[in-house]
């Protein structure tokens, strides 16, 4: 049996990992999110996490799987392994839920946006438009269609612009 | 911005005003203020183009070449009902200023120029219909458009009354005013005011990005000045 000194430091670095990746994507979510309020100093953290937080999580990954085979040949119990197998599939997760940003989940991106002539348009006379430019470069954006996707990015005369409400 | 072209996108929610993130920096950027709070381009600001929020029906008298964003399919169903502002002030708010008696999603026309941020109540200028004021160190003006929903701001100092058909007349040459900001007879034909921002925006929301705004609460006698004309 492998001493209990070779055993352990490894099954530290797999909780250690899971509890970095756990804090990186929970943390952000948790601060930013509807419905609370945002103070300034946790606003900038959350943010550092968010910019660094996909390397973070394919770190603890990393760290993770490496710890993961050294524990695997130093513990021949199952119960043991599966646990540790476990730590680092969740952490695996983690690195895979940060690639998903929540808020395109729910409002689906405008993508390329495409336009039609005024005498085209069904648009009733009432809806409300945000609009900008004037004359053959004049557009228009109906409020309905961007208070959901909230983020248009466009090329309005030229000059690459983004509408947002 | 420095040379590069930016692709936003929707990233997260800072009090109920939105963040986006960029996708060739990461930089992330505050929607109401334009201005990058974190990440490589922190600091910066997006250049605010002048723009209009209006009815399509006004829009489209005044630009009839103008062209109109498409519907994306499938995610129309999802798209906000003509209702969406009623049923917003619903929605529970995270900030209150509970100064001047306002609810925090009253919704103002606000102003950031010459050196003051100010606040209109849109409800109050639509009653008015033609306000006069001040911003900063300069006369400024409020005008409500023919669809009665419609706002535009001009830089002004002559002394305007409305006319019922939402243009606008002065009294120094007897011109009549466009929606536009331009004289279309009298003396001034042909000449434009010179447009100023006013961005649509609640209470709580514009009142924590302009902690020192000003607000504007009636015109009070020079309105019934204008009236008795």
């Amino acid at each position: 049996m492998t001493p209990l000194n070779r055993r352990k430091p490894s099954l530290i670095v797999i909780l250690a990992s899971l509890a970095g990746a756990v804090f990186f994507l929970a943390y952000p979510n948790y601060v930013i999110r509807p419905m609370r309020p945002q103070g300034g100093q946790e606003l900038r953290a959350a943010l550092l996490v968010l910019r660094h937080q996909y390397a973070a999580e394919l770190l603890c990954a990393a760290v993770a799987l490496v710890a993961l085979v050294f524990y695997w040949r130093s513990n021949a119990r199952r119960g043991s392994r599966t646990a540790a197998m476990a730590g680092t599939v969740i952490v695996l997760l983690c690195a895979a839920l940060s690639r998903i940003n929540i808020y395109e989940v729910m409002f689906h991106p405008a993508g390329t946006p495409s336009f039609q002539p005024v005498r085209e348009t069904k648009l009733d006379g009432g809806e409300q438009v945000l609009a900008v430019g004037s004359g053959v470069n004049s557009r228009a954006y109906p409020i309905r269609n961007i208070s959901y996707h909230h983020v248009v990015n466009d090329v309005a005369g030229g000059v690459p612009i983004v509408v947002t409400y | 911005m420095n040379g590069l072209i930016l692709t936003f996108h929707l990233a997260g929610i800072n009090n109920q005003n939105f963040i986006m993130r960029d996708e060739q920096t990461g930089t992330y950027w505050q929607q109401i203020s334009g201005r990058a709070i974190s990440g490589p381009l922190a600091g910066q600001s997006l250049r605010l183009v002048p723009s209009d929020e209006l009815t399509f029906a006004l829009w489209k008298s005044e630009q009839p070449n103008g062209i109109v964003l498409k519907d994306v399919p499938g995610d129309a169903a999802d798209y906000s009902p003509r209702d969406w502002e009623v049923k917003v002030q619903r929605y529970p708010v995270v900030l209150s200023f509970p100064e001047h008696g306002f609810k925090p999603r009253d919704v103002m026309l606000g102003i950031q120029a010459f050196g003051e941020a100010r606040a209109f109540p849109y409800e109050l200028v639509l009653r008015e219909k033609l306000v006069q004021d001040r911003v900063g160190t300069e006369p400024v003006i409020l005008l409500v458009g023919p669809d009665g929903q419609s706002v535009r701001a001009f830089r002004a100092s002559e002394d305007f009354y409305r006319t019922p058909d939402g243009s606008m007349m002065d009294s120094g040459t007897g011109s009549r005013w466009n929606f536009k900001g331009c004289a279309v007879d009298g003396k001034a034909k042909g000449m434009c005011l010179e447009r100023i921002e006013a961005i649509k925006d609640f209470w709580f929301d514009w009142r924590n990005y302009h902690p020192g705004t000003s607000v504007y609460s009636g015109s009070g006698r020079r309105k019934v000045h204008s009236a008795d004309r």
